[in-house]
Parts: C-alpha cells; sequence; structure tokens
C-alpha cells in the first residue's frame, strides 16, 4: 500500500515538473523573462488576500461544474452539459428573482438557489431520460444543449428581461438587495464556495459510505449484473444526471448573484469545459475534485491578472490551462507504459 | 530423431510474486504435434507466449534451431516462422475474410483489388481448408468454426513452421473439433511443428504424439502417446488421483411442478425464441442441448429475467420471474449461472467478497449475507483472497467465483448456462458436485449444456433447441443415444429420430 501511494506521489511531482517545464518554455516563446513571469502568476494566484480571493472566486464554479460531471461520471456516464446546465440554473435562478424581488433575503437566497437548482436538475434530466428510455448518447445531447441555454439567455436579456433603463445593454435589472448571495466583505468569497465544499463532502459521502453507493457501483461497472439483481439502471442514469444537473444550475446562479450582479450574456469563461477536466482527472472523486479545482481556480486567476499586469496576450490564460490538463492526463499515462516497459 | 527445432531450457517466469512458469525445459521437433496439458493457471499459455515473443523469459532461455531466440513480440515471432492460434482470436468482425486474410498477411500487395494476381496465394489456403467458407462474408456471419478456422488460414499463410493452439476446441462443437483435429495432424504430416494447448483429454487422444504435462507452472512429465494410460495422465495433471464420478440426482419422490415456462416468445438481435413451455419439478434435472447460436443465449436471459418476453410467462414458486418491458425493476430468485461469466455475472471493479454478496449490497443491505471466506474455500477459488478484486482473476475462477456465489446457498431454481466451461476437471466435478446436490435438495434445475456426454448422463430429461423452438424433450431413461440428439440437434433425420 505504501509503495502504491508513493508512487502516486512520483507521478503527481513529475506532473508538475513537467507543467512548470513547459509554462516556462511558453513563456520564453513570448520573449518573456521565464522564471518572473512564473513567479508572478504564483503571486497573481496566492500572493496576498486580494489574489487568493479572486482565485477562490474561480475555484467556485470550476468546483460546482466539476461535482457536477463527476456525479454522473460515476455510473460511467459521460456528460458535458455542465456549462449549459450552469446557464439553465441562471435562467430560473434569476426568474426566481424576478418573480419576487421584494423578499426579504433570508427567503430570497433559499428560493432562488431552489430554483436555480430545479432549473439546472430539469436541464440534466432531459438527456437523462434520453438515454434511460432511448439510449440515446448523453454525450452529444449534453454538448448540443449547452448552445442552447447559453443561447437562450441571449433571447432573454436582450429581450423580455431586459432592464428598460439599461440603454441597450444586453442585461437584466441589477440584483436586489435581498438577492445577493453573502460574501466575506471586501472579497468575492460568497457563500457558494462554502455550499460548494460542502456538496463535495457530502458527495463523497454518498458515494462511498451510503446505502446507495455498492448499487451505483455495481451498475458502473456491470449493467446486466446489476439489472439482474432489480437494479433499475435507468431510474440512477435520470437520478444522477438530475443531480449534476442542479449542482451546475447553483454554480450559475452564484455567478449572476454574487459576481455579476444581474443576469447578462457572458456568464460562464467555460467553466462547465474546465470543471469536466477536473472532474476526469479527479476520475469523480469528490474529495480529488476539492484540490484540483483549487489548482486550476489559481492558474485561471494568476494568469487573468498577468495579461492584465505583465501585458501577455489574452490567450495565455486559455493556453496555461491547457497545458495544465494536457500534462495531467499525458504524463500519468506515458509513465505508466514507462513501468510496464521496464516489467517487460 | 533430427534436431529439435525449438528448446526450453530452464526457463521460467514470473508475475510479481506468482512464478507462472518455474524451470520448464522442453524440446520441439519438426513434424510432430506435441500437446501441451494442464489444469487453468497450470502455466501453458505463459510458455507458449514466451516462445511467441510477448513474455521474455525472467530467466533460462528459449532457443530456435539451436541458436538463442531474438523474438521480441509477435510481430517478430510471425516472421520467423512461428504462428499462434489464440483462445480468442484477434479478427475483426465487420470485415470479410477475405480482408481479415489480407490484413494479417505480410505479402499484401498496396492494392488488393479482386483481380490483382498477387493476392492469389493468400486465398490458396482458405480454398484448401476450408473451401465451404465464402471469402466475400462478413467474418460475424461465420460459425465459431469457422472463425477459427480462417485464424488458421492466416497463420499457415505465414507459411509457420512453428504453430501454437491456445485451447482451440474450447469453442467448437463436436464435429468442428473433429475436423480441425484433422487439419491439425495435417500440418505436422506436412513437416510442421505443431504445439496444442489444450485441457481437454479428447484432443491430447485424438491428435498428440507426444504429451507435455504441466502442473503448477512445472513440467511434471513428458511421455509419447500411448506409452502411459490417460488415467495415469490425468492423475499428473491433477496431482491426485480423480476419478469422474457424474451421476444423475436421485429424484425425488413426489413429483412437484415448480419452475414453469409457459408459451414463452421472445426476439433480440439476431436471436428468437418461439413458443418455449417446459415444465420442471422440485428436484429435476432439464438439460437443453442444442448446436451453439440456436437460442440458448435468449432462453437463458429471458428465464433470468434479464430480457423481456414478448408474451408467455415464466413462472417460479408461484410467482412470475419475467421481466414484462425493458425498465421493469426485477431481482431474479433464481441461482443463474450466465455464460461469459467476465462479461454477465461480476462486477470487475469489485472485491471478490463483495462480488459474492452482490445480492444483499443491491438490496442495499448493511450486513453481507454470505461469509466471503468460507465460499472461497468451498468453491476452491484461487486465489481465496476476499479482498482481491473480481476483475484480477483468470476465467477459470471467475466461473468459480460465479457459481459460489450463485450455488453457495439454497435456490429453489437454478439455471446454469455452460457452467463448467473453462474449467478444468476437479473444479467441473465440484460445480456439478454442487448443482446436483442443489437438486437433491428440491431445486428445479435448468441445464443449458454443450456436452452431450454429461447432460446424457447426468440430466433427467434432455430438450433440444433448435432456431429457437423445443423441438423434442426426451426423458432421459438409459435408451437415449448421442446419435439420436445430435440428429435432432441438427435437424438431419428428424423423422426418424423421433420414431
Amino acid at each position: 500500500m505504501n509503495g502504491f501511494n508513493r508512487s502516486r506521489l512520483v507521478i503527481a511531482g513529475v506532473t508538475c515538473f513537467a507543467f512548470i517545464t513547459l509554462t516556462l518554455v511558453f513563456f520564453a516563446l513570448l520573449g518573456k523573462p521565464p522564471f518572473e513571469m512564473l513567479a508572478k502568476l504564483a503571486i497573481f494566484a496566492v500572493g496576498d488576500a486580494y489574489s487568493i480571493s479572486q482565485t477562490l472566486a474561480k475555484t467556485t464554479p470550476i468546483l460546482l461544474c466539476a461535482l457536477a460531471a463527476a456525479v454522473p461520471g460515476r455510473l460511467g456516464l459521460i456528460s458535458v452539459g455542465a456549462e449549459g446546465q450552469l446557464y439553465a440554473g441562471a435562467i430560473a435562478g434569476t426568474a426566481a428573482v424576478l418573480a419576487a424581488p421584494a423578499l426579504p433575503g433570508i427567503l430570497l437566497v433559499p428560493f432562488m438557489l431552489m430554483s436555480a437548482a430545479l432549473g439546472g436538475a430539469a436541464y440534466g434530466y432531459v438527456p437523462g431520460l434520453l438515454r434511460a428510455r432511448l439510449n440515446i448518447n448523453e454525450t452529444i445531447i449534453t454538448l448540443v444543449l449547452n448552445y442552447v441555454s447559453v443561447l437562450l439567455v441571449n433571447a432573454l436579456v436582450f429581450g423580455p428581461w431586459k432592464d428598460p433603463d439599461s440603454q441597450g445593454w444586453p442585461a437584466t435589472i441589477s440584483f436586489p438587495q435581498g438577492a445577493i448571495l453573502p460574501a466575506l466583505p471586501g472579497t468575492r468569497i460568497h457563500l457558494g464556495l462554502l455550499l460548494a465544499v460542502a456538496l463535495a463532502i457530502g458527495l463523497h459521502l454518498f458515494f462511498t459510505k451510503s446505502r446507495m453507493a455498492p448499487k451505483i457501483q455495481i451498475l458502473a461497472g456491470n449493467r446486466k449484473v446489476g439489472e439482474m439483481f432489480g437494479l433499475n439502471f435507468g431510474f440512477w442514469v435520470i437520478a444522477l444526471m438530475a443531480l449534476g444537473g442542479a449542482i451546475a444550475g447553483i454554480a450559475g446562479i452564484a455567478e449572476v448573484s454574487a459576481i455579476q450582479g444581474r443576469l447578462q450574456p457572458t456568464i460562464s469563461l467555460g467553466y462547465g469545459l474546465t470543471g469536466f477536466l477536473v472532474a476526469w482527472l479527479s476520475r469523480h472523486q469528490p474529495l480529488i475534485i476539492l484540490p484540483v479545482a483549487l489548482l486550476v481556480g489559481g492558474v485561471v486567476a494568476g494568469s487573468d491578472a498577468l495579461q492584465l499586469y505583465a501585458k501577455v496576450p489574452a490567450a495565455s490564460a486559455v493556453i496555461l490551462q491547457g497545458l495544465l490538463f494536457a500534462t495531467a492526463l499525458a504524463v500519468p499515462g506515458i509513465m505508466k507504459n514507462m513501468r510496464f516497459g521496464l516489467e517487460r | 530423431m533430427t534436431a529439435p527445432i525449438v528448446q526450453f531450457d530452464g526457463v521460467s517466469r514470473r508475475f510479481g510474486e506468482l512464478l507462472a512458469v518455474d524451470d520448464a525445459n522442453l524440446e520441439i521437433y519438426p513434424g510432430e504435434v506435441l500437446a501441451v496439458l494442464g489444469e487453468n493457471g497450470a502455466g501453458k499459455s505463459t510458455l507458449m507466449k514466451m516462445l511467441y515473443g510477448i513474455h521474455p523469459p525472467s530467466t533460462g532461455r528459449i532457443l530456435i534451431d539451436e541458436k538463442p531466440s531474438t523474438i521480441e513480440g509477435p510481430a517478430d515471432a510471425m516472421s520467423n516462422g512461428i504462428g499462434m492460434v489464440f483462445q480468442h482470436f484477434s479478427q475483426l468482425p465487420a470485415l470479410s475474410v477475405y480482408d481479415n486474410l489480407l490484413l494479417a498477411w505480410p505479402q499484401t500487395p498496396f492494392w488488393t483489388g479482386r483481380r490483382n494476381p498477387r493476392i492469389a496465394p493468400a486465398l490458396q489456403t482458405l480454398s484448401r481448408l476450408a473451401p465451404e467458407v465464402n471469402p466475400r462474408a462478413k467474418l460475424a456471419e461465420l460459425s465459431v468454426g469457422e472463425q477459427q478456422l480462417v485464424e488458421l488460414c492466416k497463420v499457415l499463410n505465414i507459411s509457420a513452421r512453428i504453430v501454437i493452439f491456445d485451447e482451440p476446441t474450447s469453442v467448437l462443437t463436436p464435429a468442428e473439433a473433429r475436423s480441425l483435429h484433422g487439419f491439425i495432424r495435417q500440418l505436422a504430416e506436412d513437416g510442421a511443428a505443431v504445439i496444442l494447448i489444450t485441457h481437454k483429454l479428447a484432443d491430447v487422444e485424438a491428435c498428440a504424439d507426444r504429451i507435455a504435462v504441466m502442473r503448477r507452472g512445472g513440467i511434471v512429465d513428458i511421455s509419447q502417446r500411448g506409452d502411459r494410460e490417460m488415467s495415469e495422465i490425468v492423475s499428473l495433471m491433477m496431482g491426485k488421483e480423480v476419478k469422474r464420478t457424474l451421476s444423475a440426482p436421485k429424484p425425488l419422490k413426489r413429483r412437484v411442478q415448480q419452475l414453469f415456462i409457459d408459451k414463452v416468445c421472445a426476439e433480440a438481435p439476431g436471436a428468437a425464441l418461439h413458443d418455449i413451455s417446459l415444465t420442471i419439478a422440485r428436484g429435476e434435472v432439464v438439460g437443453i442441448a442444442g448446436v451453439a447460436g440456436n437460442g440458448q443465449t435468449l432462453l437463458a436471459e429471458v428465464v433470468a429475467g434479464i430480457h423481456p418476453v414478448t408474451s408467455g410467462d415464466v413462472v417460479l414458486d408461484g410467482g412470475s420471474i419475467a421481466r414484462f418491458a425493458e425498465n421493469d425493476t426485477l431481482a431474479t430468485s433464481l441461482g443463474y449461472i450466465p455464460e461469459q461469466p467476465r462479461q454477465n455475472a461480476v462486477v470487475d471493479g469489485m472485491t471478490l467478497a463483495r462480488n459474492l454478496n452482490l445480492r444483499a449490497l443491491a438490496k442495499g443491505a448493511r450486513s453481507d449475507e454470505v461469509n466471503p471466506e468460507d465460499l472461497l474455500r468451498r468453491f476452491n477459488v484461487n486465489p481465496p483472497e476476499p479482498d482481491r478484486l473480481a476483475g484480477t482473476l483468470s476465467g477459470g475462477n471467475l466461473q468459480k467465483l460465479v457459481s459460489a456465489r450463485e450455488l453457495g446457498s439454497f435456490r429453489s431454481g437454478i439455471l446454469a448456462c455452460y457452467p463448467t466451461m473453462g474449467l478444468d476437471l476437479a473444479a467441473i466435478e465440484m460445480v456439478y458436485g454442487e448443482i446436483f446436490a442443489q437438486a437433491e435438495a428440491g431445486a428445479a434445475v435448468l441445464w443449458i449444456s454443450e456436452d452431450l456426454d454429461d447432460l446424457l448422463v447426468a440430466a433427467h430429461r434432455i430438450a433440444v433447441l433448435r432456431e429457437g423452438r423445443l423441438v423434442a424433450i426426451k426423458t432421459n431413461d438409459g435408451t437415449l443415444s448421442r446419435d439420436e440428439i445430435g440428429a435432432l440437434m441438427t435437424g438431419l433425420n428428424t423423422s426418424e429420430a423421433a420414431a
């Protein structure tokens, strides 16, 4: 067991080393002093209170979207719909706020969150139902549905939900104070982060300790065997797809309420797909998703700031993320193959 | 005698803790058929995979033509004239026979149009070996026996001097096996060295010249055929004297009907069942005989409640156990041993203990239903480690694991599909013993088998399944013959056989 853990540590170490090396090469190619830029990236990610607040603000939607992808992933489903479910949750949550803007915060925030979760869940339910009853590939459906809800937000904020006083700016009215998620004063760390961490721990317990855990594991491992012993694959497909959707929906309304303060076209900077990759890297294990989402959140926040203050091109943030995911996926695979080679 | 074409010189192979092959010394000569005989996991396949270059030996060396082997992989082995026919074929079922042959042939020209004269040699072997096979047919349309012949053609096309067969008859019907034995003899007479890995004595009796017996990784005996009695070879293989003591369970005194299959119709891609009716009493063993692919798999899945019926019903102990729609939730109360346990009966990523407790886990129970240690020991699952992942077990041991789960406690109905497939003799005895003990305790047993001899010895009645219909249900009163059942299975001379 000990040796097993050590080999994992070695893999993680080599992965980090490869990522840092590639990042240095990237900065060098940009014609910037590589080590200085790397140091700046780290400082912009975790260097002071403001940076940490930025990192955690980016971590929150990534963490929620990763959990949203991991939940159906436990059953072996590949859902790439967190982005669309995030937007669906934002729409449903905003609808709740627009319907009852005068409610006090203590009522409005739960109402808004619940509505967003239901909106996201409905958006996960549809591909779940199609998969369960008609055996239609959930990956394709979730992928194409992403575009629908993103464009639906556009239709709403350019159309019926547009703030008449905004003079052409496509957005809803600013959320009333009661609809803003409480945050740590002076920072962008909001209730959503607490919710996300609690969800990660709750899901970990659900997937490892509950009576449902073995059922999901059996169906994921061998559907035929599960059905032989009276488990209903279709039920679990729908349930887990909807649960994942609900989590992504919360990510959506959290961004709208706590970060943007109103519904407008660009809520998410690809958090859905980033979350999918985080979930995949963490093998759908909520407790591993926690640190991985934090790491990715740091890279996103750090490279955003780098782009502002160090005059690197705007694409750098995406390139750095890409390098991180590519090394994290490739290095363990390469090392495993090398080990098999040695064993021969 | 001529010089050996292959020599194993003190060869060992270790996989982590496991010593799969232990100091093997063996010579193989051209023009002979050498049978390598042993139980599951005795190291037969590993030994030959070392020759084929899949695993290099841990210690010792392999000599080919009296020079140390430099083979580093299957491609290398093929160019050195070594071919291997695997237990699970490496073919592309969606392509035609012709494409499969050309893909595996090193001399295939760039242009493989039908008229290109340079592709003719690749097809000649096929027309010699199996003239009835249409090279334009998709491989998936061929029977398993024909697919194996295509696999053999691929090996012959590389003009192999050494041909290795890995358990070639385990998927074949008796007739297909007989013709394969003929091909194997022919190969040896043409001067090739043929190595036949098997655990079936019938293969050895039919075509081996020499017999090497392996047990627990070591070669324990090499003899010319005829030098030793078969019983002697069996005891060498098993390490202890084993008598084949298969006998039918005693029928119960009072006949109480227990398992009803009532006018069942069902459809699945490539198979259909028409109006199947069969009633099995307490303590009765009913065998289903039939050529593979006549609806056995579908029948099993319908009775086990996995595949929905289109009409009809299956009733056990007075309650329906059939599935009527794809989305029904249904836990079968049968003890069900499906074919191909790795695909159909276990969860690879779970431990042996959890696999034995799947029924309880699926119900959401907190505590274990059964004691895994006892079951693993009773059913001889090797290694008997409850915390090991099921995916790491060999095929034979998985089969034993499934038997342990399904037969470990009393069931009122049992459905066993090829329950001894891939098992060695000791394990076969054990599994049959457990099934028949259940029958004597009052279970109704439906037993789908391809082994007519076993069915004739141990089943109370034998039903014959052909093209999705039960064409006959015969009481096994001692007057039934192999030929009679065989005729019913193939549909030839039905009137004569039925008379």
